[in-house]
This record gives structure tokens, C-alpha cells and sequence, in this order.
């Protein structure tokens, strides 16, 4: 067999299938046998398919033989993050909480990655009902990086971050409400994109925010992510916030490169606590891509260090309105610590809740004029700070916890509450070995900007083809 | 005399009561603290960022302000 997961990108074993240079059976069990070996120390899934996804894997195989058109992921094996529901399947939602808890609908991301063709391989790890970006989880256990296994694999995505790294799927699907989509991608070392505000339907995905929540896909390169997401971006009317707007060819300018693109660097807040090592190596990466074409241009951004306490004021006020019925009928079915964190929101005045919601077109529209007057991309650290370990993020509900999460959401959450289209592209690595992310925001719905820039930083580089040595 | 300038804060047993009023599980002090100081923030910035009256302001989607946005020039 020439082709193989560890190999090919999501776009490359599409294309191989289509043309019938190897089956989807091949891939499919390719995937299935990395993850029977793999998953016992990294616990990427929480819930391996390998009959059905083979079954539909021969049906991928039979539709190619007998004719029928082929969708753009078709016999390709992905893994959704297990808070989609799908009809009738235990969905856990990462919580003992929703222990046999079965939906009654199916999630139009699930629905539209079926449509495409995609092989579902199993439920994917993450952080309790997503409240957390280091990927702890006290029901099923924590997820594993695989660049090493003592480190964070990051959430709440955690298993879509960590299974695209170590080659078990080709592609993901995560969600991301304060950084979930884009941390599990920097720490593992994958791209991860957080869509505008409504681009991607959340339609039967479990609810942490409703203002703030964003289903988004992990892959190895831009051209995946493109792929990914022109099967799951587009109206649904199920989705009260979903955008009625076309989706365009994301593909179509992939290759156009950056010359002539203003990249704006922030001179406030984003760079300010940085890491010595992990501000060397994305200056590394802005000067690759001015080297590309791009102009670098310093911009000053509006008032940021109000804007993760107003996106923190929506998640919280949001989850702890959710979570009101179980924190009152099953508290003890919860981790302690996420307990606590779904309890954050019942202190927050509703004025304040109220305001901060009534004040988001306008913080928005001054950030728009201002940041995107002055460039076409903002770039900034995904994860300001080195990727930590497991053991000194496992510090329950204390004030270390607390103060390592806000520094692993610093540079993300501010881009939730302005409902930007934000990207993750791996820039480098550590001394220690660990992946480090640049963070390119654009202007709404300029995710194929942000996927040309990701595509023209990735021709110059080779940091997303590196993979994880892993026996 | 109140100082305006002050930081607006709130302890940790006003987070408790209102979680006993919720009707949510017993919270430990180190918690309700954080719970506490999680609120001052919020309202702190939200209180910095409302410099102009937001009296006549609709709460209307999101999602068109930002497709205005996407095709403004």
C-alpha cells in the first residue's frame, strides 16, 4: 500500500479514493489500527466505531465502483468531538452528567460530513461539557499530547487536537467558545479554524454558550481546513444564529500567496506577555511570511483587555443558566472543578450580562474600523506561554487553576465575543519539542484570507508535515 | 462619601448567598471568592466599555452586524 493516514493530508487520501489509487476500507482500517495502538497512552477517543465506520467505509468503496457521484470527503475517516448529537447514539459530552444521555436529533456538522461522504471513526476526548482549555477530564481521563505524553493536549477539543497530530483521523470536527478550537490545534501542532459568528450551523451541538459557541474543524493543512469547511459552513434554519450569506470557494484562492497583504502585528496586549522562547519563534514565523510578500504593519488594538471579561461575562452568565437544573438535581455527577466553573455566572449581575451583550455590535464595529482600516489579518500568539504539563494544570478548583487558564485563553477568547474568523497554523517548536501556534484573525467572513495566508506560510514552512514520534 | 473611581467589587459571601438562592451545590470560600471576583471583573469591564448611552441601542442580531460589516468597504 503507497497510501497511508500517516502520509497523506485529508485532501490527498480524498483524492486517491476518488481516483482509486486505494480504498476507503484501506484507509479506514489504516486509522483504526494507528488508534488501537496509539490510544491506550495518548486517549484521543472515548469511543471507537471500527464496525461501522468499516461498514460505511464498503458502502464508500461500493459507491465508487458502481458510479455514483463522490462528495468531497468521500471514504475519508474523520472523528467529531463527542458533544455532537446524532439520533439514537450516547452522546457524553465529556460528563457523567449526560451518562446514557441519547439525542433526539442529529447534528447538521454530522449531517453535512455524511452527505459529503466522510467515515465517522468514534467520539473524540474533551474537557467536561467544555469548560476548560487544558483537556483534563475526571470521566474518562485526560487526553494525552503526543508530542509528549506528559504534556497538555489542550481543550476543550482535546481529542481533536491530539488524534489529527498522531495521525489517527484526517480530519476533525471541535467546537470553540473561548479557544477550544484553536488551543487543542496550537499545543498539538495542527491547524484549527474558528469560523465567524454563524458561518458553521451549531445545530444539535451540545450548548456551552449560546452567544459565543462556534463548531469549528482541525486538519494538518489549509487546504483540509478549506475542504472541511465548505461542507459544514452554509445557512441552516434550525440555527436562530446561523448567517444566510454564500458560502464561497475557499479553494479558489488557496494558492494565490500573501504579497501585497498587510499583517497586522499588535503593539498592545497580545504580545505583552508572551514567552521569551514563544515570541522568538513567531517573529520567526511573521518575518517568513513578510518574506512571502506580506507588509508587516504594527496596529494598535481597541481597549483588549476588556474584551476577554466580555466575552468571560457571556460564557459564564450563558453556561451557568444551562447548567442551573443539573447543578441543582445531580451536582455530584460533575467534577468538582467544573462544577465550580459552571457555577461562575451566578454572581454576575444580569444588567451587567445585559449590556455586555447590548455593547457587542458596537465594541465590534470600532475594532472592524480600527484594526481592519489599518491591515487585512491580525496576527498574534495562539498560547502566549509554552505548552504545560499535565501535572502542573491538575491543580483542581484552586487559584492555579484559574490563573492558568486566563493565561491559555489571554490571546483566544477576545476573538469569541467579536465572533471573528480566527485560524491556529503551526509556527515552530520549543527546545523542549512542543508546538507553538500563531493566531491570524480576519475581518467577517474573510476566512478565505485567513486559509491563503495559512496556505502561503505553510508553502514556506515544513512544521505542519512534522509528525510525532510515536510507537 | 463613596470614592466613584473605586473599583466595584464584590466578596465572596455575596457569590455564596446567590448560589444558595440558585439553589447550587455548597461552593468552598476559595471558590466563591473567584466566583466574586469573576463578577467585579465583568461589570468592571463592562462598565469601562460603556462610554455611550446605550438607551436607544436594539438588541439585534449579531450575526447581520457582522454581515453588514463582511461588505463594508
Amino acid at each position: 500500500m503507497s497510501f497511508s493516514a500517516v502520509d497523506a493530508t485529508l485532501v490527498q487520501a480524498a483524492e486517491a479514493v476518488a481516483r482509486g489509487e486505494i480504498s476507503s476500507v484501506e484507509l479506514t482500517r489504516d486509522c483504526l489500527a494507528r488508534t488501537e495502538r496509539l490510544n491506550p497512552n495518548l486517549n484521543c477517543f472515548v469511543r471507537v466505531d471500527a464496525d461501522s465506520a468499516l461498514a460505511a467505509a464498503r458502502r464508500a468503496d461500493q459507491a465508487r465502483a458502481s458510479g455514483q457521484p463522490l462528495g468531497p470527503l468521500h471514504g475519508v475517516p474523520i472523528a467529531f468531538k463527542d458533544m455532537f448529537y446524532d439520533k439514537g447514539q450516547e452522546t457524553s459530552c465529556g460528563s457523567a452528567v449526560r451518562a446514557g444521555f441519547r439525542g433526539e436529533t442529529t447534528a447538521t456538522a454530522l449531517k453535512r460530513t455524511r452527505a459529503a461522504g466522510a467515515i465517522e471513526l468514534g467520539a473524540l476526548n474533551m474537557t467536561e461539557f467544555a469548560l476548560g482549555p487544558t483537556g483534563h477530564n475526571l470521566r474518562f481521563g485526560a487526553c494525552h499530547n503526543p508530542w509528549n505524553a506528559d504534556y497538555i493536549a489542550g481543550g476543550s477539543s482535546s481529542g481533536s487536537g491530539a488524534s489529527v497530530a498522531a495521525r489517527l483521523a484526517f480530519g476533525t470536527i471541535g467546537s470553540d467558545t473561548g479557544g477550544s478550537v484553536r488551543l487543542p490545534a496550537a499545543v498539538n501542532g495542527v491547524l484549527g479554524l474558528k469560523a465567524t459568528y454563524g458561518l458553521i450551523p451549531r445545530t444539535g451541538a451540545m450548548p456551552l454558550s449560546w452567544s459565543t459557541d462556534h463548531v469549528g474543524p482541525l486538519a494538518r493543512d489549509a487546504a483540509d481546513l478549506a475542504r472541511l469547511l465548505a461542507v459544514l459552513a452554509g445557512h441552516d434554519p434550525l440555527d436562530p444564529a446561523s448567517s444566510t450569506r454564500p458560502v464561497p470557494d475557499y479553494a479558489a484562492d488557496l494558492h494565490a500567496g500573501v504579497k501585497g497583504l498587510r499583517i497586522g502585528v499588535p503593539t498592545n496586549f497580545f504580545f505583552e506577555e508572551v514567552d521569551t522562547e514563544v515570541g522568538r519563534t513567531l517573529a520567526l514565523a511573521l518575518a517568513t511570511l513578510e518574506a512571502a510578500g506580506a507588509r508587516l504593519i504594527e496596529v494598535a488594538v481597541p481597549a483588549p483587555e476588556h474584551l476577554t471579561e466580555l466575552s468571560r461575562t457571556l460564557v459564564y452568565s450563558e453556561a451557568t443558566a444551562l447548567h442551573g437544573y443539573f447543578q441543582r438535581s445531580c451536582p455530584e455527577d460533575y467534577s468538582p472543578q467544573v462544577r465550580a466553573r459552571a457555577a461562575t455566572g451566578v454572581a454576575i449581575p444580569a444588567s451587567a450580562y445585559l449590556e455586555a451583550v447590548l455593547l457587542r455590535p458596537m465594541v465590534l464595529r470600532r475594532f472592524v474600523a480600527e484594526v481592519y482600516g489599518a491591515c487585512d489579518v491580525l496576527a498574534t500568539p495562539t498560547l502566549p506561554i509554552p505548552v504545560p504539563t499535565l501535572a502542573e494544570t491538575d491543580v483542581g478548583a484552586s487559584a492555579g487553576m484559574w490563573q492558568t487558564i486566563a493565561r491559555l485563553v489571554r490571546c483566544t477568547a477576545p476573538f469569541n465575543y467579536l465572533g471573528l474568523p480566527a485560524l491556529n497554523v503551526p509556527a515552530g517548536f520549543t527546545a523542549l519539542g512542543l508546538p507553538v501556534g500563531l493566531q491570524l484573525i480576519g475581518r467577517p467572513f474573510a476566512e478565505a484570507t485567513l486559509l491563503r495566508t495559512a496556505a502561503a506560510y505553510q508553502a514556506d514552512t515544513d512544521w505542519h508535515q512534522r509528525r510525532p514520534a510515536l510507537s | 462619601m463613596t470614592n466613584p473611581d473605586a473599583k466595584p467589587t464584590i466578596d465572596g459571601t455575596v457569590a455564596l448567598a446567590l448560589a444558595r438562592l440558585a439553589g447550587f451545590p455548597t461552593l468552598d470560600a476559595e471558590t466563591t471568592a473567584r466566583i466574586a471576583a469573576g463578577a467585579s471583573n465583568a461589570v468592571s469591564a463592562v462598565r469601562a466599555t460603556a462610554t455611550v448611552p446605550l438607551f436607544d441601542a436594539q438588541p439585534t442580531s449579531f450575526v447581520a452586524e457582522l454581515e453588514r460589516l463582511a461588505d463594508a468597504p
